[in-house]
Formats: structure tokens, C-alpha cells, sequence
């Protein structure tokens, strides 16, 4: 079984740790959500910057769902398919908070390094 | 929480169908949308569903990724297991039913005998505070007694002194007459103290229990009813508190009803407070230390331990014997002992039902060598598709688990059978079990026996699976392109076989001899002459109302009026013989063994201590109706009148133990107690009266017109015993509607119930003997049919040779005796120490009994050549062009 596992390419691996803070950030701005909908929003928000593959979303969410971070229920969407819907679990936006703060903490490390002030020698 | 539903989530998607759908209906959502989208921008719908998989990526390896996260990986391959194992087991339908009949007789046989064991030795008392009751024993180890009865001073300083116990209640039984519906019945009663329900946490079914109030002198006399005599004599009615009735010549009011619960210390149907019963109730009774009549036992105080209480209890029991010498003789050495409440009520039955229990663990063991044969058999016809499986990449634990998980589908089906064969025995053994302890009606197929049996097919579907499926695990995938019937792992498997049909015999053939001791043990007792013609006497009590005359000499006087008209007006009845009166007579229900009374003989040597005989008071008739031989001088005649010398007759034991064998005619005997003397005047031949496995005891026979009116009526009868008893009660009841008539029974069939518990074990162990020598023949065929099979080949090249059908023949059946004979000799070994247990319960068997080992061993032999014969006859029909092409 483990034969048939693909491994992600690198940029996507990266990415992985980045798409769940992507999804969870997108739910807690806009409350219940179908897949297509949160990628749609990821790709517009970023301006177009984020491309994956949009189907990778998934694997994200059904693992984020089956840590209780976020909860599924079936619908109809207004084409009057079905469409599984997510939402924010308490624990989801726990989560979130987490991992914005480290990755501002991240960034700002980053930063420094980028452009290092005057005053170090 | 958190766990549970990841667990909810995945076991969800154990089938497939769900998650497949729900993971396609997503991607077809979010294709279809992205499709729409790219549409309206203006794209052909072709190019844009082409662009929108495009964007999407690879759906077949996200939707593995999204199964893996959903499923439950170790769940699925397990059903898969199930699934393939039901298959397997249903394509070989011989090998199923086999297998799964040896374990529902195994298991069964278990699981019903376990009941009894958790019934009756390990289920909590149904009392309250059941583990902390205890009973008090007054011994007086050096003139061999061990349960001397308590005096109510006794009780009431026990009571008092004692800071081990919280409460001490006493209890003794009595049997009054009833007066219901204006018949007289005889009720055994149970008397009582106030505290008695109280102590033993028992709440009524009805009504209420008693308070102390009812116990003082003076008050309302009431009862309450036992809830077996309730619902049998009074059909359950509801509404019986408040009813009257008329006991000891005084209303007695019903003021509860008891639950069914196992009763101590003896089963009774009425209770009442010590107050109302005349005896215990008498200011002399209450006075006096040496009228011993009762039970005592107590409850332990919370923290106090049994080691604590006796050892209190010893001292009080020093401090009395101290305090009143006169009640407690030196020479007697009394002391008190005390143990528990349970151990008090299960003593009797704790050997008996362990021995059945290890029985029946010896079978469950053969049926797991059975079927581990049948499975080892198997396993190496199937060795091909294991290999395969093997070198296709299944790993050795999972080869295991599928082998596990067949077997665990057989020994659970055999556990469900098995419940069934269990309940199918209930009747017998609560019948068995009733013979040693009330708590034979706790007995029942409830949720620890259930559990037990699950835990039982469980462990055996364990056990008969692993040794085999490690060693079939073993063998390499190669040997998938290899003829497996040849290889190295068939010759050792045929090794391992061998043992284990070996072992099958053993143990049976040790089960067959201790059933076989049982048998001709119980035939040699069913053998002994009681000495007397047991057949077509009726025997019952007559119980007169003793209270409704209050003068002593009138109430003789009328009683001795009313035995000679009962006597003659019964022996007046068509089909009557004799008719005679008895105060005992042989296997007479509820006697407790021959009395002893103190007697000396005039003139003989007073050598050692006062000896005792058994005394019975009997009418003139009794010699001919019970059939016992004058050996010498005369019975009683009817000139032995109460106005003449006294007169008795011995029998030929006294004559032999008292006499030398010498003539006794003529010799006078002096009873101590009542200071009355008689002449001997006849010798009757020995009567077994407690039953066939108790020697003749040393006996006088006493008139019953000289002495008094004596309340068991025998009556020999021309036909059927039974068919002449509603003409003997119409008759009776004519004389005296006062007389109550109870315990009808013939002697024969008291003579069957004497060895009822003889009986029961002889059966119980036989059927569990045959279990056992079916299953381990049938293992002997199997794995001789089996050999036979693999052999069609090497058969067919001996007969191509010239091997005559015949030796054939003898080689198969000499292959399957020689099986039979290690086992043999082996079980006798174990047949050896078998025997020493048995040996240790009364039941009387003689240790190894050479003939019976015999016996069984023929027996097993025969089995075994029938076992054999079967395939061999197959052997010598092989048609040697047809085996020598055979693969």
C-alpha cells in the first residue's frame, strides 16, 4: 500500500504545513465553506500567487476534520449538487491562533535576516 | 472524546461504499464548479472540464490519500480476514461441522459444569453482608461431637459477651400441625429469633419481617411463610397476609412472605418467633443450660475477622465452662468453633463438583487435541495455498491471524453450542447438586456463566490454533512449487498428530476408568441385600394433634385406641396385606442415623464404657410387613400387652456383638435412663436401615403395644403400592380428620433415593466418560483416514507387489491399535491417580481395580479397531493403477 503514496514534490511539501494554516485562516474569515470555495478564495486573496493543485486541498481538510479542528456536514450547493461544507471548531481556531503566532514570529525572523539593521556589526 | 470519534469516523468507513462516494461526490462538486467557471469566462465546456482536471491534479492518488487518513487500516484487513475465513470454512463443510460438534460437546460439558461451580461455590451469598455471616459450632471434640445444639442460656451469653459478632440469632426446627382449609397438614417449621431476617439482610416478597415485639411473651402469635410453600400449597395467593390459621391450638397470623432464596440452615416452610413455639418457649426450657435444641450463628462485626472472632469466642467459651461445670463436663472438653456461613452451605458439595468440574475440563482438553488435529490435517492439504499467499507477500503474522481468526469462528460457534448442551443439562444438575447444599436452586445460565463461556471459546480457539499455525508459518515460501504431501514439514506434522491422537486416549482412557470405579461401585451397592423384600410397602407419617388433649393419660389412652383401629381397619382394605405402625423402619426421609440409646445387660460384663443401640418401637405386624426373618424364638404376640412384662426382640448383629453369638433368649436388658428392664424374647434377621452403603447397626425392637403409639404407617400391598393409597387415606381420614398424612412414598422408591447421589455422579461422569472415548475415537479415525489418503500412492506400489489385501488391512489397523495402546498404557498411569481421588469421596470405590482397567482397556480396544476399520477397508480397495498415478 505505501508503494502507491506519492510523495508531494518539494514546493508542495513546504506548502503543507502552510495549507492547513491557509485553510483554517480562510474559515475563521468567512465562517461555513465548500472546498471549491476555499480555494477559490485562497487563489484570489493571494492574487493568483498560491497556485497548487487545487485537489491537494482536500487531503488537508479531511485530515484537519479527522483532528477535530474542523467539522464537515453535507449540503446542496445552488446548483442543487451535493456539497460537503466546512466549518471552525473551537479547537480549530485554538489551532489557528498557534500557528499565526509562530508564523509571524517566523516571518519576522526572517525579515531580520533578510535585511539586517545598521546597528549589528 | 476526541479519540472516540476519530474511532466513530474511521469505523464508519469500514465499508468501502460510503467514503468512496462521499470522496467522489467532493471532487464532482469542486470539478463541476471550476468547469462552470472557466465556461463562463468563455471557454468551450470541453477545454474547460480538461482545464479544471488539469487544475485539480491526480483524483485516483488523492482519494488514496484521503481513504488512508478515513480508514482504519488494521479493521479493514480484519473483516477481510472474517470474510475469507467464513469462506474457507463454508467450502469445507466435513471439516466445520467436525470440528465445531467436538467443541459444542467440550465447551458444553464445561460451561454446564462450570455453572454449578460458580453457582453453588463462588456466587455471593444472596444475603446482605452474606460474606461477613458465620456459624458457631459447641464441640466437644473428646466424646465426638462436633455439633452439640446451644441451650437458650447459651445463646443469650454469647449474645452479650461477644464484641466480635454484632448480632448472634438462634434457629431450630420443629413440625407443627397446620390447620388450613380445616385439614391438618404437618409443616416444618423454623423457629426462630426476632433479629434472624434482620441479621441475614432477607427483605419479605410480601408483607413484612419480624420485629422484636413479636418475640416477647405475651403478644400476637405470627408466622411467615417460606416462598416454596407459599406458591405450592397456597398457589401463590397474594392476598395470604393477614390470613389465620390455627397451630399449636392458637391463630397464628401470616404477616409476610419470603423470597425465593436458598434457605438456612435448612429448608423450612413456616417461620415463626421463639416465643410462640411451646417447647422453646417454656420458663424451664429458658432456665435450664443443658436443653440444648439450637442453631446459633452471627454476623461479624465490621472490622472484626473470623481468626479475631474465634479466638474471642474460644475464651467466652472457657469463661462458661469455668462459670457452670455442671453443664460442661470435664471429660466432655467443649469448645466453640466458628467459620463461615458459606463454607457451611457449600462444604458438602465443594469435592464432588470440583471432581466433575476437572472431568469435564479433561474433555474440553481432548476436544482441543481433536480439533488440532482435524486443523493440523488441514492445514497441510492447504499448505499449497498458504505458500502462495506467502510468497505473494502476505507476512507470517498475517498468515497467523487468518489461521486465528478461522479457528475463532469454529470455537464460537462451538461456544454457542455448547451453551445449549448446557442448558439442556440444567435439570440434572441442580437434581445433583440439590443432594449437598440449598444452594442448588442459584444455579443458572446468567451473565458470569455467558462470560465464562465466551472467555472458554475464546481461550480454545486460541489454544488449538497457535502450536499448529506457528509450525505451518514456519514452512517457506518455496515450498509453493514443491509436492507437499512429501516434504519435511508432513513428517513431522504427522509426528506432532500422533501425539496428539495419543494424548486424546490418554486422557479419556483415565476418565473411562474413574467412570468405570464409579459404575461398579455403584452396582455392587445397588447389589447389597438390604435384607428385607423392598417392593410393593407403602410407607407414611401420621401426625395426630397431640395438643388438642391436654392430659397426658387420656391422650395415650386414645392414641393407643386410635393405632389399633388404624391397624385394623386398614389391613381391612382390598389389596392390603399387613399393616404395621413403626417409630422407624429402612430408608425412612429426614432420619439423621440410628439412635443411641444407653443399655446394659443383666448379668454381663460392664466391661469399658455404656454402648449404644438403635431402638425402634414397632407393632405386632412389623416383622411381616417389612419381611425380616425370625431367626429365633418368637416376635411380639398379642398377649405382650402394656399390663405384661416387658418384652423385646434384637436382631443377629446385637446377638453377634453384645452375645458372642451365644443364645440371648431369656437374657434381660436394663436402659439406664428410664430405669426399665424387658426380656429378650426373639432374634429377627439384619435390615439395612440407613441405607444400603451403612452396615446393619446393633438394634432392639421394642412393642408398640407395651410402649405407645408410633406414627409411620407400612403397608404391604398384593399390587401397585401407590393404587391403595387413596383408599388408606379415605380410611384414615374417617378415624381422625384431625391426622395429618404426609411423606407417602413406597420403599423402593425411598431405596432408589437413598442412592440418588451415587447415582448422579455415576451418570454425570459416565456421560462425560463417553464424551470423551467418542471424540478420541473419532480422532483416531480422522487422523487413520487421513494416513490412509496420503498414502494412496506407497499403498498402491505394496499392492502392485504383491501385498495381499489382508496385510493390508492389519498394517492400517495395526498402525491405529498401536496409537491406542501408547495412549492405554500411558492412562493407566494417570488411571492410578485418578482412582486415589475418587477414592476420597464418599462413594465408596476401591482404588485401582485391576478388573475394570481391564475392562476399559477391552473397551478401548474394540473402539479403536472399529475407529480403524473404516478407512483401512478404504486402504485395501486402492486399485494399484489408480494409486500409482495418484498425486
Amino acid at each position: 500500500m505505501s508503494l502507491r503514496r506519492t510523495e508531494p514534490p518539494d514546493d508542495a511539501r513546504l506548502l503543507q504545513g502552510t495549507l492547513d494554516l491557509l485553510v483554517l485562516k480562510t474559515l475563521s474569515r468567512n465562517g461555513v465553506m465548500h472546498g471549491y470555495d476555499i480555494a477559490r478564495f485562497i487563489q484570489k486573496i493571494s492574487r493568483d500567487v498560491l497556485r497548487v493543485e487545487e485537489g491537494s486541498l482536500y487531503p488537508a481538510l479531511h485530515r484537519l476534520e479527522l483532528e477535530d479542528l474542523v467539522v464537515s456536514e453535507w449540503g446542496h450547493a445552488a446548483s442543487g449538487r451535493r456539497a460537503k461544507y466546512y466549518r471552525l471548531r473551537s479547537a480549530g481556531r485554538r489551532r489557528l491562533d498557534a500557528k499565526e503566532g509562530r508564523w509571524r514570529r517566523m516571518v519576522d525572523a526572517i525579515e531580520l535576516i533578510l535585511t539586517p539593521s545598521e546597528d549589528t556589526p | 472524546m476526541k479519540i472516540a470519534s476519530a474511532i466513530w469516523l474511521r469505523l464508519r468507513n469500514v465499508r468501502r461504499g460510503r467514503l468512496d462516494r462521499d470522496l467522489g461526490d467532493e471532487y464532482a462538486f469542486h470539478l463541476e464548479a471550476k468547469t462552470q467557471a472557466y465556461v463562463d469566462e468563455g471557454m468551450e465546456p470541453a477545454a474547460a472540464r480538461e482545464e479544471a482536471l488539469r487544475a485539480f491534479g491526480n483524483p485516483a492518488v488523492l482519494r488514496e490519500t484521503s481513504r488512508e487518513l478515513f480508514t482504519f487500516a488494521p479493521a479493514e484487513s480484519w473483516f477481510q480476514d472474517l470474510r475469507h475465513g467464513c469462506r474457507v470454512l463454508l467450502r469445507n463443510r466435513g471439516y466445520s461441522a467436525a470440528a465445531i460438534l467436538v467443541l459444542v460437546l467440550g465447551i458444553g460439558a464445561s460451561v454446564a459444569i462450570f455453572s454449578v461451580v460458580y453457582g453453588v461455590l463462588l456466587r455471593p451469598l444472596p444475603y446482605s453482608h452474606g460474606e461477613r455471616l458465620v456459624v458457631l459450632h459447641q464441640e466437644a471434640r473428646p466424646a465426638g461431637l462436633s455439633d452439640v445444639p446451644f441451650s437458650v442460656p447459651e445463646i443469650l451469653d454469647y449474645r452479650r459477651m461477644s464484641d466480635t459478632l454484632d448480632a448472634v440469632v438462634e434457629h431450630h426446627s420443629m413440625s407443627f400441625l397446620l390447620f388450613a382449609d380445616s385439614r391438618a397438614e404437618r409443616v416444618d417449621t423454623a423457629v426462630v429469633s426476632a433479629n434472624f431476617f434482620d441479621v441475614l439482610g432477607v427483605r419479605p416478597l410480601l408483607g413484612r419481617m419480624f420485629v422484636p415485639q413479636d418475640d416477647a411473651p405475651g403478644s400476637e402469635a405470627v408466622i411467615v411463610l417460606s416462598y416454596d410453600y407459599w406458591q405450592h400449597r397456597h398457589r401463590g395467593n397474594p392476598d395470604i397476609v393477614g390470613t389465620i390459621f390455627e397451630m399449636n391450638d392458637r391463630p397464628h397470623r401470616v404477616i409476610g412472605v419470603l423470597p425465593s432464596i436458598p434457605q438456612y440452615p435448612v429448608e423450612s416452610e413456616v417461620y415463626m418467633p421463639t416465643s410462640h413455639c411451646p417447647t422453646r418457649s417454656s420458663p424451664e426450657f429458658i432456665a435450664n443450660r443443658r436443653s440444648r435444641m439450637m442453631t446459633a450463628f452471627g454476623r461479624l462485626d465490621d472490622d472484626a475477622t473470623l481468626e479475631a472472632a474465634q479466638a474471642e469466642l474460644s475464651a467466652i467459651a472457657g469463661r462458661l465452662q469455668a462459670s457452670y461445670p455442671d453443664a460442661y463436663p470435664d471429660t466432655d472438653g467443649y469448645g466453640l468453633r466458628v467459620s463461615t456461613l458459606k463454607g457451611d452451605l457449600t462444604s458438602r458439595a465443594e469435592r464432588s463438583v470440583l471432581l466433575l468440574f476437572g472431568g469435564a475440563g479433561l474433555v474440553l482438553l481432548i476436544a482441543c487435541a481433536n480439533v488440532s488435529n482435524l486443523f493440523l490435517a488441514r492445514l497441510m492439504n492447504r499448505g499449497r495455498e498458504l505458500s502462495l499467499r506467502r510468497a505473494l507477500g502476505a507476512s507470517r503474522m498475517r498468515l497467523v491471524r487468518q489461521l486465528l481468526t478461522e479457528n475463532m469462528l469454529l470455537s464460537l460457534s462451538g461456544g454457542a453450542g455448547g451453551l445449549l448442551i448446557a442448558s439442556a443439562m440444567h435439570r440434572m444438575l441442580v437434581d445433583f447438586a440439590a443432594r449437598f447444599t440449598t444452594r442448588a436452586s442459584e444455579i443458572q445460565l446468567d451473565a458470569p456463566v455467558l462470560a465464562f463461556a465466551v472467555a472458554l471459546s475464546i481461550g480454545v480457539g486460541v489454544l488449538f490454533a497457535l502450536g499448529p499455525a506457528f509450525f505451518s508459518s514456519q514452512s517457506s515460501g518455496e515450498g509453493a512449487n514443491r509436492d507437499h504431501s512429501r516434504s519435511t514439514t508432513t513428517r513431522v506434522g504427522r509426528r506432532l498428530r500422533s501425539g496428539l491422537v495419543i494424548a486424546q486416549v490418554t486422557v479419556s482412557f483415565v476418565l473411562l476408568v474413574g467412570a468405570g470405579l464409579m459404575l461398579t461401585s455403584f452396582v455392587r451397592l445397588q447389589r447389597v441385600d438390604p435384607g428385607f423384600e423392598t417392593d410393593r410397602i407403602l410407607s407414611m407419617r401420621l401426625s395426630p394433634n397431640y395438643q388438642r388433649i391436654p392430659d397426658m393419660d387420656t391422650l395415650m389412652a386414645d392414641l393407643d385406641v386410635l393405632g389399633e383401629r388404624i391397624l385394623r381397619e386398614v389391613t381391612a382394605i382390598t389389596g392390603v396385606r399387613t399393616a404395621a405402625l413403626t417409630d422407624g423402619f429402612p430408608f425412612r426421609p429426614g432420619s439423621t442415623g440410628p439412635d443411641a440409646v444407653g443399655i446394659e445387660i443383666e448379668g454381663g460384663t460392664s466391661e469399658g464404657l455404656a454402648r449404644t443401640v438403635d431402638v425402634d418401637v414397632v407393632s405386632r405386624g412389623y416383622f411381616d410387613t417389612i419381611g425380616q426373618r425370625t431367626l429365633a424364638g418368637r416376635t411380639f404376640l398379642p398377649a405382650d400387652r402394656s399390663d405384661a412384662p416387658l418384652v423385646v426382640v434384637v436382631n443377629q448383629s446385637m446377638v453377634d456383638n453384645w452375645f458372642g453369638g451365644d443364645n440371648p433368649l431369656g437374657r434381660r436388658i436394663h436402659v439406664p435412663h428410664s430405669g426399665a428392664t424387658a426380656a429378650i424374647v426373639g432374634v429377627v434377621s439384619d435390615v439395612r436401615d440407613f441405607g444400603l452403603d451403612r452396615p446393619p447397626v446393633d438394634k432392639l425392637y421394642a412393642s408398640m403395644e407395651q410402649l405407645g403409639f408410633a406414627t409411620n404407617l407400612l403397608v404391604r400391598t398384593n399390587a401397585a403400592p401407590m393404587d391403595v393409597f387413596p383408599a388408606v387415606r379415605q380410611t384414615l381420614f374417617g378415624l381422625d380428620p384431625e391426622l395429618a398424612v404426609d411423606r407417602v412414598a413406597t420403599i423402593d422408591s425411598l431405596r432408589d433415593e437413598s442412592v440418588a447421589s451415587p447415582r448422579l455422579m455415576t451418570t454425570l461422569l459416565g456421560l462425560l466418560a463417553l464424551l470423551a472415548l467418542l471424540i478420541s475415537a473419532g480422532g483416531i479415525a480422522a487422523m487413520m483416514a487421513l494416513a490412509v489418503s496420503q498414502r494412496t500412492n506407497e499403498l498402491g506400489i505394496r499392492m502392485a507387489l504383491g501385498a495381499s489385501r489382508r496385510s493390508v488391512l492389519a498394517m492400517i489397523l495395526g498402525q491405529g491399535l498401536g496409537l491406542a495402546l501408547a495412549g492405554i498404557a500411558l492412562g493407566s498411569i494417570g488411571a492410578v491417580a485418578f482412582s486415589r481421588v475418587l477414592a476420597s469421596l464418599p462413594y465408596d470405590t476401591t482404588g485401582t481395580d485391576p478388573l475394570t482397567l481391564a475392562g476399559v482397556a477391552l473397551v478401548f480396544i474394540a473402539v479403536a479397531v472399529l475407529a480403524c476399520l473404516v478407512p483401512a477397508r478404504r486402504a485395501t480397495r486402492v486399485d494399484p493403477m489408480v494409486a500409482l498415478r495418484h498425486q
